[in-house]
């Protein structure tokens, strides 16, 4: 068996105009396990182009919480890349 | 939907996520109690406006699950700064036409002035953190508001 990082998949949610902008509310991804919030937006930003602008003016969120961009993604993670909020 | 936290002063605060139209009577019927002196409320409205356009109507989307443990957050550092009592914070969601309520705040206390502090604070913490988006609709087209992006936790600088 060669040696591979074992993948971990987590849950992905789309909000505002990122949802409009990929035509989804949800996705899974599969990625390496230690994979932090940038590069799982990394690989989103290579499949969907139009995402790459977006990167500076988006703030993630895992399991519901503000996370740092460097944060490891666990299995079974509900991540969120989220715009500028504007409720009030 | 509608969530409902005990407080640390025991009392029950009110935290709500609803497509249904903001009953601010019943808001602030339940904050009230014979031991408060005041109640401050918030009633943010659908303004007929938005940067020289003029509004059609407002669509909101949250991400709900966050939005709501934001705003439990929100209460928790209310009634850890402010010597109030009960706090309810409800926000509409979907569709909304001009002058409709879309986010509404009560806050009684004992006292006015930490009654009127925890209400414009909770309001101004709101408008940053809680993951709520609008998009604005008008004659000629649509667009998402400007927002404000939250502020992200420093990053984790030690390894593993």
């Amino acid at each position: 068996m060669p040696d591979v990082a074992p993948m971990i998949r987590v849950k992905v949610l789309f909000f505002g105009r990122l949802r409009e902008l990929l035509s989804k509310a949800e996705d899974h991804a599969e990625i390496a396990d230690g994979a932090t919030l940038a590069s799982l937006f990394e690989c989103y930003a290579k499949k969907y182009p139009q995402l790459a602008n977006f990167r500076t003016s988006l703030v993630a969120s895992r399991n519901q919480e503000f996370a740092a961009w460097d944060t490891r993604l666990g299995a079974g993670d509900e991540i969120a890349f989220l715009p500028p909020v504007s409720g009030g | 939907m509608s969530v409902h936290v005990v407080s640390e002063s025991g009392g029950q605060d009110i935290v709500a996520l609803q497509q249904q139209p903001i009953g601010a009577a019943e808001l602030i019927r339940q904050v009230r109690g014979s031991e408060d002196g005041a109640i401050v409320t918030f009633d943010g409205f659908v303004r007929n406006h938005s940067h020289g356009r003029a509004t059609k109507y407002l669509e909101y989307e949250a991400y709900e699950s966050m939005a709501l443990g934001k705003m439990k957050d929100i209460v928790s550092q209310l009634h850890e700064r402010y010597a109030i009592r009960r706090v309810a914070i409800v926000h509409r969601l979907g569709h909304l036409d001009v002058g409709e309520t879309s986010v509404f705040i009560a806050v009684s206390a004992a006292h006015r002035g930490a009654a009127f502090d925890a209400c414009r604070h909770a309001i101004d913490i709101l408008k940053k953190t809680v993951p709520i988006w609008k998009k604005e609709f008008f004659e000629d087209g649509a667009v998402w508001a400007d927002g404000e992006l939250p502020p992200a936790p420093p990053g984790a600088k030690s390894a593993s």
